[in-house]
């Protein structure tokens, strides 16, 4: 255990280094991710039907194909056209238009579990559509989503590792250098998971916070009580 | 042009799915009149409310406010001016009582914070909600929403409210505050077209009566005459079924 102790104190700070990194990458993903979602989720539900397929066809794609696959593409496939990304933003750019699809359907999901008289009041009252979309809908389906986008945070959290796959020195490939250099793979693995659980925990912790901050009776039914 | 109809009905179809559940139904409603509209289920009464400010566009006919033509141009203009109260009240979830009464007032007629405040609060103390401002509608009971939905529907100061069955989800013993409530609105000059069976607020509270069946109108007066001396043989036959069913319950 002395050693154990040892050894963090010599290697923690070269891996608190990849952190930075680590959370940028998953910052600008989540962001890309939220953004293109809310394009998605507007085809996927409000949109004409050319718009609905596209959308449906992006969500399924980017489900339906490995992560990796996806990297792979973006960084070593796309600059055969051109496109030449850096590592850091090929990965930022795979983690994020992954994400999308997947927020996309949570999304989805909370605004179609609202009761459809909900818009149809604001309609009634001469609420535009956009109106109604952003004062009823949005605030209603924010607050039902926000247990699923916590999970969707954490697992993006997670996914960044992947970046270490393009050579993008982020936590776990840091990890990997310092298991090489003292042959101690237990423990050099074993320090990046406690900083992997600390940050997802930080997350986790965060969201359950706002959750609790914007709960409404009757709105959402995790623990709330329901009419 | 005070004595022109507050709205004009004019021979509205709609057909749903095959079905043509309004075959042509016009009637005017004055200023400050109350209509109430009686018939069976499934006859297209709620459609016809749906049809007047186009939540449900008709296929034919007219509808006119106030001398304009409803159409999808400037709808939302339009349905300002046209309050309706739902049977499943529909008051926004995630908003306190004074949020739901307050939002329109601002998005929609563009009035300050300061005067939404005012109208709603002036429109919550009559229908007696007062001291429910920060409630959400999760904690109220079913009358109570009702009547938040009646004050969220007068501070938008519309030409008329449409009431689609507004005491049909509620327990029987809460109907009577949301009846009440309605009464003292047609009392105090309120223009209403009401879709109910709630015979209480028919005879105390309504100008007039209008039966209707199978998509038409099939005859329409005064609470005193229809209800005493209906002309047609489907009228009484539908008073009688509905006054059986108010002496079992």
């Amino acid at each position: 255990m002395t050693d154990f102790i040892e050894f963090g104190r010599t290697w923690m700070p070269f891996l608190l280094e990849g952190v930075g990194v680590t959370v940028g990458l998953w910052a600008v993903a989540m962001v890309l991710g939220f953004c293109l979602a809310l394009v998605l989720v507007w085809a996927r539900v409000y949109a004409s039907k050319p718009l609905y397929l596209l959308a449906t066809l992006y969500v399924e794609v980017f489900r339906g194909t490995p992560m990796l696959v996806q990297l792979f593409f973006i960084y070593l496939g796309l600059p055969e056209i051109g496109i030449v990304l850096d590592p850091f933003t090929a990965a930022a750019v795979a983690i994020g238009l992954n994400s999308a699809a997947y927020q996309a359907e949570y999304f989805r999901g909370a605004i179609q579990s609202l009761p459809s008289g909900q818009m149809i009041a604001a309609r009634a009252m001469g609420m535009s559509r956009f109106q109604a979309l952003r004062d009823i809908i949005l605030p209603q389906a924010g607050r039902r989503v926000i247990p699923q986008w916590s999970n969707e945070a954490i697992v993006e959290l997670k996914y960044t590792s992947i970046a270490y796959a393009i050579g993008l020195t982020e936590l776990t490939s840091r990890a990997e250098q310092v298991g090489y250099q003292t042959f101690q793979f237990l423990e050099a693995f074993t320090l990046v998971a406690i900083i992997y659980l600390v940050l997802t925990g930080i997350v986790a912790q965060t969201l359950d916070f706002v959750e609790k901050r914007t709960r409404v009776p009757g709105l959402t039914n995790s623990g709330g009580k329901m009419s | 042009m005070s004595d022109t109809p507050i709205l004009s009905v004019r021979n509205i179809r709609k057909t749903y799915g095959g079905i043509e559940v309004l075959k042509g139904v016009s009637f005017d409603l004055e200023r400050g009149q109350s209509k109430i509209v009686i018939g069976p289920s499934g006859t297209g009464k709620s459609t016809l409310l749906r049809c007047i400010n186009l939540l449900s566009p008709p296929d034919d006919g007219s509808v006119i406010l106030d001398g304009v033509t409803v159409e999808q141009k400037g709808i939302n203009q339009l349905r300002a001016q046209i309050g309706f109260v739902f049977q499943e009240f529909n008051l926004f979830t995630h908003l306190c009582v004074l949020d739901n009464v307050r939002l329109a007032q601002r998005n929609v007629l563009g009035r300050s914070r300061h005067e939404a405040t005012r109208r709603a609060m002036e429109e919550l103390e009559r229908v007696g909600l007062a001291d429910k401002l920060d409630a959400y509608p999760a904690e109220l009971s079913g009358g109570q929403k009702q009547r938040a939905s009646i004050a969220r529907a007068l501070a938008m100061d519309p030409k008329l409210i449409l009431f689609d069955e507004p005491t049909s989800a509620l327990d029987p013993e809460l109907t009577g505050e949301v009846v009440q409530v309605m009464k003292e609105l047609a009392n105090a000059g309120m223009t209403m077209l009401v879709v109910s069976h709630e015979m209480g607020f028919a005879k105390a509270a309504a100008d007039e009566v209008i039966f209707m069946e199978g998509g038409v109108i099939v005859e329409q007066g005064p609470p005193s005459t229809l209800f005493t001396q209906p002309e047609h043989a489907r009228t009484s036959q539908f008073l009688q079924m509905l006054t059986h069913e108010h002496h079992e319950t």
